[in-house]
């Protein structure tokens, strides 16, 4: 009896952090890329939810599943890797189980996503107004000069240098921010209520990451659109995402509300990235990790246990729960670092 | 204007380049053994007759004399004499250059429309039975030799089920050639308006053009089936996928992208079909330029194999300087 209270009262309290009904909600999404030898899971069983208007931040190093994740909640998982099981449920329907046209209009309509290195992203053979304009003929249906005529204005929102004579301007003849700010362009035109940034400042001098950062923050509050940003850099998130997720090796790590995670960061990986970007020479030295070689990839056990200076011989053998250590905040570990 | 001085850059070279192709080929077809004075009187001539021939042809002249009398000439537009046909190559290959343009020409066309739909289709599907489809078909169309195909193709049209016309050139007996404007029998018939001349050009074209057009359209299928392939698969396409782009516009994009490597291959067909058609010009009793050659080369009529060599190398020159440009206007990355 006392034990199913304390069930409901935890569920009330999940309620309370989180009082809407989200936006957009990833639940249990697992993604496997078959290999030659071993098929590998890339996300396992992921579930985050976004409200709408919100802003989460999504933190992982190289090779945690972030793209995969950014492009698998659209159902187009990069080559060869396969949704193996989970839900997106978007304005309550599960996208992933549309059919393809259906899920076709949804994107870059309703969901969009803002993607890196986007030179190679865009046609090389068509302008840069054709292919901002053909966002707006395709979702939006309006004629061929009114979708230039936008994407014209879109141009200038994202405040890229001389709009006019950008509209005729190739993929090859943009600047890496440039091409940044034209993506965005055309991940925003159709207003989407819900936009991914997919590590959209990564390979930008850090002037310009700041600038594209702003822009996609004040378009977003405009636009009022939730987003899912996607990075590597934790000190990014700290700016301006009301919740941070971490995610390691497909698994999400530790998930909390903005000062939580900065103040009272509870998982071990969480301290180490937040250590690496720390001035403190001691803090740097208690939780800098002694080898960063090839991620432990048992399947039992904690996925860092390999790499963790409090792991113990529970943390290889079974793996640790997404437990909630204080409301909204929750932490993937056997040994949460509470405070002490 | 960056067009025209780009133009004139390659205009500029193509004069070495055809001296350059007239000395290899005058070399190369001097080297075939045989002396025309014999072949021309025929095996009761006297050895006087034969001597004076050879004068008067210039063969008694050292090669490299030989070598300038051919170049000198050339510049009063005279390109020799047959001596088979005992007309000036010039005429000779006027009346059968257009003949073998108009067969390789369609040939072409059929090809590239076969090739380009089937290897899209393939690309789009790398694993259907599209893309297995076309493998056998490019395998089996390079292993197939065009001569045989060509006679199965007369066989089974003609002998069998007598929808074709025989295979003896370019227009019915019966009929009368339309006046020759542009050489091509089928656009001279339509300019005169003899719809009759028409038909029966149309009708002779159907077989050789089969022969030529599937079995050619193998290297165009490989090419636009593996560019496509690479295209579909690139960073573009993938976010035009992501992006909601429908897949008919994402493989038209792609396809847009591909076209330079399948211009390229199509280019080089084009200028190899010219004589590499002659054995289904044999086979249909063509009278087409690449027959005319192979003639002269058994029987050391020296004159129409230059003459064919020089009119293939300035085709060619010009396919290649119209590739250029069509390069340049399907891909805005290159500007010079």
């Amino acid at each position: 009896m006392s034990k199913f209270t304390a069930t409901l009262e935890r569920e009330l309290d999940a309620r309370v952090a989180t009082p809407a009904a989200p936006l957009v909600a990833i639940k249990q999404l697992s993604v496997e890329f078959p290999g030659s030898t071993e098929t590998k899971q890339v996300l396992k069983g992921l579930s985050l939810s976004v409200q709408p208007g919100e802003i989460v931040g999504l933190v992982g190093e190289s090779g945690a599943g972030k793209t995969t994740l950014a492009r698998s909640i659209l159902g187009v998982p990069p080559a060869p890797g396969r949704i193996s099981g989970g839900e997106v449920v978007f304005e309550g329907r599960n996208i992933l189980d549309l059919p393809e046209p259906e899920l076709r209009k949804l994107r870059g309509r309703r969901l969009s996503v803002v993607v890196p290195n986007p030179r190679a992203e865009l046609n090389p053979t068509a302008t840069i107004g054709k292919q901002i304009a053909a966002m707006a003929r395709i979702h939006l249906g309006v004629s061929r000069k009114e979708a230039m005529r936008m994407a014209f204005a879109m141009l200038r929102d994202v405040q890229i240098p001389d709009p006019e004579r950008r509209m005729n301007a190739y993929p090859h003849e943009l600047s890496g921010g440039m091409a940044q700010r034209v993506v965005i362009a055309m991940a925003l035109i159709c207003s989407p209520a819900f936009i991914i940034s997919d590590d959209a400042t990564s390979g930008l001098d850090v002037t310009v990451q700041a600038q594209i950062l702003s822009l996609l923050e004040r378009l977003a509050a405009d636009n009022d659109s939730a987003m899912l940003f996607i990075t590597r850099d934790i000190g990014i998130t700290a700016h301006f995402c009301s919740r941070v997720a971490v995610l390691y090796a497909g698994e999400i790590m530790e998930l909390a509300p903005r000062e939580d995670l900065f103040l009272r960061p509870a998982h071990p990986y969480t301290l180490m990235l937040l250590a690496a970007f720390s001035h403190s020479p001691k803090l740097r030295d208690a939780w800098s990790v002694p080898e960063t070689g090839r991620r432990e990839t048992s399947a039992k056990g904690c996925s860092y246990a390999g790499r963790c200076p409090l792991a113990q011989e529970v943390c290889r053998e079974r793996p640790p729960p997404l437990a909630e250590i204080s409301p909204g905040h929750f932490a993937r570990c056997h040994f949460p670092v509470v405070d002490r | 204007m960056r067009v025209l001085t780009y133009l004139a850059k390659r205009l500029a070279f193509v004069i070495p380049q055809l001296v350059g192709i007239i000395l290899v080929s005058f070399l190369l077809v001097k080297s075939i053994p045989g002396d025309p004075a014999v072949l021309m009187l025929g095996p009761t001539a006297t050895p006087d007759a034969i001597a004076g021939l050879r004068q008067s042809l210039g063969l008694d002249q050292p090669l490299y004399m030989q070598f300038f009398i051919y170049l000198k000439n050339l510049l009063h537009g005279d390109l020799g004499t047959s001596w088979q046909t005992t007309r000036p190559v010039l005429d000779d290959l006027i009346q059968r250059f257009p003949a073998t343009l108009e067969l390789v020409t369609l040939s072409l066309l059929l090809a590239i429309i076969v090739g380009v739909t089937l290897g899209v289709y393939a690309a789009r599907r790398p694993n259907g039975w599209i893309a297995r489809l076309s493998d056998a078909y490019g395998l089996s169309a390079g292993a197939l030799p065009d001569f045989w195909f060509a006679l199965v193709l007369i066989f089974v049209f003609y002998t069998v089920l007598h929808w074709a016309p025989a295979p003896l050139g370019r227009i019915d007996m019966v009929v009368i050639p339309p006046m020759p404007i542009t050489g091509a029998y089928t656009i001279d018939a339509l300019l005169a308006g003899d719809l009759e001349a028409f038909w029966s050009a149309l009708s002779h074209l159907a077989l050789p053009v089969l022969t030529l057009g599937l079995l050619n359209a193998g290297p165009i299928l490989k090419m636009t089936q593996a560019t496509m392939e690479k295209m579909l698969d690139s960073d573009f396409s993938r976010y035009e996928v992501l992006s909601g782009v429908p897949q008919r516009l994402v493989v038209r994009h792609a396809l847009r992208n591909s076209l330079p490597s399948v211009v390229t291959i199509i280019s080089v067909l084009y200028g190899y079909l010219i004589g590499g058609a002659v054995l289904v010009e044999i086979v249909f009793s063509w009278g087409g330029a690449g027959q005319y050659a192979v003639q002269g080369v058994l029987n050391s009529d020296i004159y129409p194999v230059l003459g064919f060599v020089l009119f293939s190398a300035i085709f060619s020159l010009i396919v290649y300087i119209v590739v250029d440009l069509i390069y340049v206007l399907l891909d805005p990355r290159i500007s010079n």
